[in-house]
């Protein structure tokens, strides 16, 4: 640890520039910018924006697919990625390749597998073959809350990976002597899981948690991609709503949208904290 | 292990994680794969298959095409000789690429150096401000972007896009976690060589983080790679400058036939990087301890 000040600027005060002039100030700015009418001179408008956004169909429509999506989309790249990464942890280094072939779809692009995508789930794509395959009726996936499905396997196509990595380099580190002690007394792959490995690495399943909802949360690339600027309803997501605004240059409701999409994003945040706090102290207590 | 061949359920047991873990594998291998294959169908091979599309025939289904009529590089000729835009706009992507990546290089290691191997006042606080920004998804960080954009009058100009991205909050977290791992001993020995803070940065805290900085420069580089949702915003009344990226779905209204090669084109950058970091990517991601 240095404590000599003056080379420190040097490190801290470029990048800490640019993040606090593009992120920090910005935002409490916009903050502020948000309850006011958005023409010089501001006018202050108390809540008349906040009013607005939140009476506005659309603005709930996005608000709930946003929610809605990410609460597919989360979970399921991290349950995924905690099962195989549990499974390629009992491989040790024979799982090389097929981490490496895992990890492969988070640096590809997703638009370019896009229209892979729209072949598979065409009416008369292979997904709908094997459906009928299994004697169902074809679904139209490419429109109507069907549409969600596509969505939502693009999204785990592409994160999967890094949960895995994230999970896999935690896991690692926990000692094989509990799996063997475990397998002596009988638990099974499913029982190690939820009794050795989950408590083991408790923080970054809460960080891998947090960080999968914050990528879902963000969810448009793929339903952009998929449903095109002007989706069906079931897929319209917040982002589509606030680029509708920011086309109509009404800044005003679009800050107003993104601080009601904040502050309830840091009351979830904080709700999950709390959560993780106490079962850490609840773990260690044991 | 030293006892397996005591418990012979256990290697059989792992015969079925393989097995689990390769169909998986394969599943997520398949679109890429898939893509690589199209690009050397004739174009017109493709546009039939295309034309399919969107039908809602009951009583037919698209063929599953695997072995092209003949294999042909047309689709490749098309895309890099002919003036169809897709370079251009590939060309443009490989801009912004290095121009967003080169900044990063400059400001983020040594952000992440200073919240990490020095003590001063404030610091925790910092490291606070940047964990909620990382938190932040873009929705939100979008209108902080935009309303700094518009003040400098920056917006519908490229540096829109490359600007606030050299400053990703999610980047310094990612660097700073695994600098703060790094033995004081190591800065230490260092300075009984003689050397400063920027000694110490050039020579220990870059080389030591050699894993999370490839890391992160592959985790940079196909988040530019793939951005949409920037150049919408920020771009949103300059349609020619928006990259590859973006004009994947309206390329695919006209189908043209040679979307495959263009996609392929577009995987090979990120294939390059991925072999690349593929070591650093595994060794270097590792956010276990929230200090």
């Amino acid at each position: 640890m240095f404590e000599r000040k003056k080379s420190l600027m040097l490190f801290l005060l470029p990048g800490l520039a640019g993040v606090l002039l593009f992120y920090a100030v910005p935002f409490l700015g916009g903050m502020a910018y948000s309850f006011t009418d958005g023409h010089v001179p501001f006018r202050w408008v108390g809540l008349t924006n906040y009013r607005a956004v939140w009476g506005n169909r659309m603005f709930l429509l996005g608000l709930k697919n946003s929610l809605l999506l990410s609460v597919m989309c989360a979970p399921t790249v991290w349950l995924l990625g905690f099962l195989l990464a549990a499974l390629l942890c009992r491989l040790k280094g024979s799982g090389n390749a097929l981490r490496n072939s895992i990890l492969l779809p988070y640096v590809m692009p997703s638009s370019s597998v896009l229209l892979i995508w729209l072949m598979l789930f065409d009416y008369g794509g292979p997904i709908n073959r094997l459906i009928t395959a299994l004697g169902c009726g074809r679904v139209f996936f490419l429109s109507g809350e069907a549409l969600r499905l596509p969505v939502l396997l693009l999204f785990v196509w592409k994160n999967l990976g890094f949960a895995v990595i994230v999970f896999l380099s935690a896991m690692q580190a926990v000692p094989d002597a509990y799996y063997e002690y475990a397998a002596l007394e009988g638990a099974g792959f499913l029982r190690q899981c939820v009794s050795i490995t989950l408590p083991c690495i408790l923080p970054t399943c809460f960080l891998m948690l947090i960080l999968a909802w914050v990528s879902a949360f963000k969810i448009f690339k793929e339903v952009y991609l998929i449903g095109g600027a002007y989706p069906d309803e079931a897929a319209y997501t917040l982002q589509n709503y606030m680029n509708n605004l920011y086309g109509k240059l009404n800044y005003p409701h679009v800050s107003t949208a993104a601080y009601t999409f904040a502050g309830m994003l840091f009351l979830f945040f904080g709700l999950l904290f709390l959560i993780q706090h106490r079962s850490t102290k609840a773990v260690e207590g044991e | 292990m030293h006892l397996d061949h005591l418990r012979p359920g256990r290697t059989k047991k792992h015969r079925l994680s393989r097995l689990c873990l390769t169909v998986v594998a394969l599943m997520l291998l398949m679109p890429v794969g898939l893509t690589l294959l199209y690009s050397f169908f004739s174009p017109e091979e493709v546009l039939e298959q295309l034309q399919l599309r969107g039908s809602f025939s009951e009583a037919r289904f698209m063929p599953i095409l695997l072995i092209p009529r003949m294999i042909s590089m047309s689709q490749y000729y098309e895309v890099l000789l002919k003036d169809n835009g897709i370079l251009q706009r590939f060309l443009l992507s490989v801009f912004y690429e290095v121009a967003v990546v080169a900044g990063q290089a400059v400001f983020i290691p040594a952000l992440a150096y200073a919240l990490s191997a020095f003590r001063f006042r404030g610091r925790n606080a910092l490291f606070l401000l940047m964990m909620l920004l990382m938190l932040l998804p873009f929705q939100v960080t979008m209108v902080p972007n935009m309303l700094m954009l518009r003040a400098l009058s920056l917006l519908d100009t490229v540096w829109a896009l490359i600007l606030p991205m050299w400053f990703a909050p999610f980047y310094v977290f990612l660097i700073r976690q695994f600098m703060v791992g790094i033995p004081r001993e190591l800065y230490e020995a260092c300075q009984l060589d003689g050397a400063g803070t920027i000694g110490c940065y050039w020579h220990v805290a870059l080389p030591v983080s050699r894993p999370v900085l490839g890391a992160a420069a592959a985790l940079s580089f196909a988040d530019i790679w793939n951005m949409i949702e920037q150049p919408l915003t920020f771009l949103s009344h300059r349609e020619d400058l928006q990259p590859l990226s973006t004009v994947f779905n309206r390329l695919i209204d006209v189908p043209s036939g040679i979307e495959f090669a263009g996609a392929a084109l577009y995987m090979l950058p990120a294939l390059f990087v991925y072999l690349f970091f593929l070591e650093d990517i595994v060794s270097g991601i590792q956010l276990t301890e929230l200090k």
